[in-house]
C-alpha cells in the first residue's frame, strides 16, 4: 500500500453540454486541465434521523434515512483562453461558436427567459480521479453540474497569480462511481497574462494612463438549489427511493454581475466627478496570449456606486465598484473567448 | 479582401426563418439578448429537375 498525494488527481469536465441534467458526458466530450486549489468535489449525503419523532418511547434515534445528495466545488485556476472560455459558456448559458479549429470564437451572453431562453444552465459532468484502475484511490463522476459562478481577479506583480479564476460549480447529486472515463491528455493551456491586460471604463482607458493597480469581476447564477429536489426530481439509483433524492433542474436565480477596481488618484482622475453625476458607459476587460486565445468581457452599462480615495504602496489610489446595469441593446454582459477547444457549450 | 465569418442564427421562439449573420460582437450580442439562437445552416433545397411528359 502506498499513499497518494493530492496532485496525483485528475480532473476533467465536459466541454460540450449534456444532453440533459442525467445524462453524463462522454469520453470524447471531456476536457482536461490543471487546477491550483485542493479541494475535492466531495459528494454530499445528506441524513435524516428519527430521534424527534413520537411514538418509540424515547428520544434517542433508531434509524437515519438518506434523503438528499449535493455534489459541486471550486476551481481555481491561472486564468488561460481555455477556462475563459469553458467558464463563460457555461457560465452565462449562451454561445455562439464560429471559426474554424484552431481559431475559435465563443461568443457568450446570459440567458433571458422572457425572449425564450432556457432557464436551466448548460450542464457538465466532472470527473476526479486518483491512479484509477487496478489501484484505484478516487475514480468518480459527479453527472448533472452546472457553474454557479466565476471571479477574475487581475492584479499588478510580476507572477502567474496576478492573473486567475475561481470558479464555483454545483451539482444534480447524481455521482458515477467509477466514472468509465479515461481522462484525456491534459490540454496546454494558453496563459492570459495581467501584463496584456487592455480596459475601458466609463470612457476612461486605465491602461494607457498606467493607472490601473488590480480589478475583480464576477458573476453569480444564485443557482435555486432546493427547486431542484421538485417532486419527482428522481434518486441517485434509479427507482430505490431509499437511496437519497438528487435534483432534476438547476435553474438561475438572480443573477448578479460586479466589477470593481483600484486605480492611481491623481490630479484630473474623473471617478469622484463620475460618481456624483451617476455618468453611465462601457467597462470592456481584455486580455490575451495571442490573436488565436483572448477573453474580452465587456459590461455593457456601468456606473460607479461607492469611489473611495485610499492608498497603495503609499501612492494615493481610488477604489471603485461599478454597478452593471441592463442595457436595452446589449444586456448586462457578453464575453468573447478565442481558444483552439473545439465544441465548448455546444 | 477577406468574407467575414457569418453564423446561421434562429428567431426566439423558434418562430420565423433562420438568418446568417456575421459573427462579430456588435451583430450577435444584441440579437443573442433578444432571444436568437444559433442554429446549423438550413438544409438547401434539392432543385426538382422537370422532365417533360413524353407521349409515346
Amino acid at each position: 500500500m502506498s499513499t497518494a498525494r493530492l496532485q496525483e488527481v485528475l480532473i476533467c469536465f465536459g466541454k460540450q453540454k449534456q444532453t440533459d441534467i442525467a445524462t453524463a458526458n462522454t469520453v470524447g466530450q471531456m476536457l482536461r486541465l490543471r487546477k491550483l486549489n485542493a479541494q475535492l468535489a466531495n459528494p454530499k449525503l445528506n441524513t435524516e434521523n428519527d430521534a424527534d419523532e413520537y411514538g418509540k418511547g424515547h428520544e434517542f434515534a433508531t434509524q437515519s434515512f438518506q434523503t438528499s445528495w449535493d455534489a459541486g466545488s471550486t476551481l481555481e485556476k491561472y486564468l488561460s483562453a481555455e477556462i475563459a472560455a469553458w467558464a463563460m459558456a457555461f457560465s452565462l448559458g449562451k454561445v455562439v461558436k464560429s471559426g474554424t479549429a484552431p481559431d475559435l470564437t465563443y461568443t457568450c451572453t446570459p440567458l433571458f427567459p422572457a425572449n425564450g431562453d432556457a432557464a436551466e444552465l448548460p450542464y457538465f459532468s466532472f470527473v476526479e480521479q486518483i491512479r484509477p484502475g487496478a489501484g484505484v484511490v478516487l475514480d468518480r463522476m459527479a453527472v448533472g453540474c452546472a457553474i454557479e459562478g466565476w471571479t477574475i481577479s487581475i492584479g499588478s506583480g510580476p507572477g502567474r497569480a496576478n492573473s486567475k479564476i475561481n470558479v464555483e460549480f454545483v451539482g444534480s447529486g447524481k455521482m458515477t462511481e467509477p466514472s468509465a472515463i479515461v481522462v484525456p491528455a491534459a490540454t496546454l493551456e494558453k496563459l492570459l497574462p495581467s501584463a496584456s491586460l487592455a480596459l475601458s471604463i466609463n470612457g476612461v482607458n486605465y491602461v494607457s494612463s498606467k493607472n490601473i493597480v488590480s480589478l475583480e469581476s464576477s458573476w453569480k447564477n444564485n443557482i435555486l438549489l432546493d427547486a431542484g429536489f421538485y417532486p419527482g426530481s428522481g434518486f441517485q439509483t434509479a427507482g430505490d427511493a431509499t437511496s437519497g433524492a438528487i435534483r432534476g433542474r438547476l435553474e438561475f436565480g438572480k443573477r448578479q454581475g460586479t466589477l470593481k477596481f483600484v486605480a492611481r488618484f491623481e490630479n484630473g482622475s474623473t471617478e469622484l466627478t463620475k460618481l456624483k453625476s451617476q455618468t453611465t458607459g462601457t467597462a470592456v476587460i481584455s486580455l490575451a496570449y495571442d490573436v488565436s486565445n483572448s477573453l474580452e468581457l465587456t459590461w455593457h452599462k456601468v456606473s460607479f456606486a461607492t469611489v473611495e480615495i485610499g492608498e497603495t504602496d503609499g501612492l494615493v489610489t481610488v477604489a471603485v465598484e461599478c454597478l452593471p446595469m441592463y442595457d436595452a441593446t446589449n444586456g448586462i454582459v457578453s464575453a468573447v473567448a478565442k481558444c483552439g477547444v473545439d465544441s465548448i457549450g455546444q | 479582401m477577406i468574407n467575414p465569418v457569418k453564423v446561421w442564427l434562429r428567431p426566439p421562439h423558434g418562430q420565423g426563418e433562420p438568418e446568417e449573420v456575421e459573427a462579430t460582437p456588435a451583430v450577435l450580442v444584441p440579437r443573442l439578448i433578444a432571444g436568437w439562437s444559433q442554429c446549423p445552416p438550413p438544409a438547401k433545397k434539392d432543385k426538382q429537375e422537370v422532365k417533360p411528359d413524353v407521349d409515346s
